[in-house]
């Protein structure tokens, strides 16, 4: 059964007033507009009756004054890359080294069985918690941040791999045994096309969950991108500029999102739809 | 089939004795270090402080997430409404928000709560949401076509029916939530798992620093077991599960049906219908 949480779709069965397919995304598109316009509205008047003092929730206005000069200025955008950066290196390590080994563990039920506790353990452990002691053996550098998003993006990839590679049907698996086709080309023209929308979810999934990891470990530690600039600005008490970058790490964490799911629907336009 | 994480084990146990370096010290060096600093109560008295803020903050979130959650799920107009805003607001790294909320809340435990209450919340709203929106439509409108009053329409028919997606929601919290309970008590907090791993790093007391990140995840670990084991007692009716057998994995049934434990779910999974 189909989770039906699909953006800007017309809904399928309580549409009641008959809308036609094209006016009703828009109107949809305008429904959600007018929700951030009530959430911005709720956020300016929380702020002008002084519930909560301005150090910690300023005004959207000197927010998006602060954002206005900040998109202008290089020194923003050069957070934001070294922010992507790092959360991009690490995705990529993560696809390549998660991608085969889920495959791996998905074809043969005993390597899945025997890696099942070792990576359920891996996985529930807390990335964040490790970086002290990562700090201690790698040091405050970039490789530090690239490996902590490697470790955080590695399970996600390697767990929709291994569902991927599950999902094909018995009977390719048996044809394709029968006929005695070499395991490279298995994998290559079988497997793979199989579990790829799985992938393209896994993949989804860990880009917001990189970018998140990356700007985590920058606030943490000290190492230099959007993080890094949002604990300077709370320690120099400048909150609305931090805010700015606050919500500059939402926007990239959506936008990472939305543009993942393009990509999948793009690229998956030969298959039917199929939930994970 | 427990050889490889056994092997894995002892294979870390005897390379870490061997090359035992200042900031890589043995398994056994760490082990014992957890293990005297829990005997000597000071690292229970940690964990039992980080513990309750993370259940604590966890229960709040379950509690707001799930009645929000039914309330937007129930409208397709509101959820389709909110979902970009929802989106965002998950895409936010609360972590970025420890700063302002140290200082204005102070250290202490209400602030490391409500932050935990923060990251939690969004994995189990949107789940909940997702749930409720994955009840076959039939189902509702039968519950409509028979009257069912409102009350009784959502403790029996709309909870049930999100509650798988609801636990896989939990789940994901859970590994949020111990995450930033140890992130908490980064700035001057004395008691806490996390300041301890935090302190004992910086002054390099590297035996207890791993102990201490050892122990978490142990904890992380056992918390998530005793979860996965909730939810197979409570969603008993929802797992169905196949007899595997040979070399080749049997494919499980088809991606739609509940063959899967409901915890591997997610809900970005579900948007990945075009």
């Amino acid at each position: 059964m189909a989770v039906t949480t699909d953006l800007g779709a017309v809904p399928a069965s309580t549409s009641s007033k008959g809308v036609k397919v094209g006016r009703g995304r828009t109107k949809m598109r305008l429904l959600q507009l007018l929700t951030f316009v009530v959430a911005l509205m709720v956020w300016a008047i929380v702020t002008f009756t002084g519930l909560i003092s301005p150090l910690a929730l300023p005004s959207p206005i000197d927010v998006g004054k602060l954002f206005a000069i900040a998109v202008i200025s290089p020194e923003y955008w050069l957070a934001v890359g070294q922010t992507l950066g790092g959360a991009l290196i690490g995705l990529i390590i993560a696809a390549v080294v998660g991608i085969p080994l889920g495959l791996v563990t998905g074809t043969y039920s005993v390597a899945e069985k025997s890696s099942r506790l070792l990576v359920d353990m891996l996985r529930s452990f807390p990335v964040i918690a490790i970086l002290p002691v990562f700090l201690l053996i790698i040091g405050s550098n970039d490789r530090m941040k690239i490996t902590v998003v490697f470790i955080a993006c590695v399970f996600p990839i390697f767990l929709q791999a291994q569902y991927g590679a599950q999902s094909v049907g018995s009977m390719v698996a048996e044809t394709v045994r029968c006929y005695r086709i070499p395991r490279l080309l298995r994998f290559r023209k079988v497997i793979l096309p199989a579990a790829t929308p799985s992938i393209m979810t896994g993949v989804r999934l860990a880009a917001t969950t990189a970018v998140l990891v990356a700007v985590g470990v920058e606030i943490l530690t000290t190492l230099p991108g959007v993080g890094h600039q949002v604990l300077l600005d709370q320690i120099n008490g400048n909150t609305p500029r931090a805010y700015v970058f606050i919500l500059t790490a939402g926007l990239l964490g959506y936008a990472v999102n939305f543009l993942s799911e393009l990509a999948e629907k793009r690229l998956l336009r030969w298959r039917p739809p199929v939930q994970s | 089939m427990l050889w490889l994480p056994v092997v894995v084990l002892a294979a870390v146990f005897i390379s870490s004795s061997v090359n035992a370096s200042f900031y890589l010290p043995s398994l056994a060096t760490s082990l014992h270090a957890m293990w005297t600093g829990l005997e000597s109560g000071t690292l229970m008295a940690d964990l039992w402080y980080s513990l309750g803020n993370l259940l604590a903050g966890l229960a709040i979130a379950i509690v707001v997430g799930v009645s929000i959650g039914l309330v937007i799920g129930e409208r397709p107009l509101l959820r389709q409404a909110t979902a970009p805003l929802l989106d965002f607001a998950r895409a936010t790294p609360t972590v970025a928000f420890i700063p302002v909320i140290i200082i204005t809340l102070g250290i202490g435990s209400p602030p490391k709560i409500f932050l935990i209450f923060l990251g939690t919340l969004w994995p189990i709203l949107l789940n909940t949401i997702a749930g409720v929106a994955s009840i076959s439509p039939a189902i509702l409108e039968t519950a409509r076509s028979y009257r069912i009053p409102f009350r009784l329409r959502f403790l029996k028919v709309v909870l049930p029916g999100a509650a798988p997606l609801i636990f896989a929601g939990v789940r994901i919290a859970l590994a949020v939530g111990v995450i930033l309970m140890v992130v908490s008590e980064i700035y001057g907090s004395a008691i806490g798992l996390g300041s301890f791993i935090l302190q004992s790093g910086s002054s390099f007391r590297v035996a207890d620093t791993w102990g201490g990140t050892i122990l978490i995840g142990i904890v992380g670990y056992v918390l998530s077991v005793l979860l996965v084991w909730g939810e197979y007692l409570t969603l008993g009716w929802y797992f169905q599960r196949a007899p595997k057998t040979g070399l080749r994995a049997e494919p499980r049934a088809q991606p739609s049906s509940p063959a899967k434990p409901a915890s591997e779910l997610s809900i970005s999974q579900s948007k990945g219908t075009p």
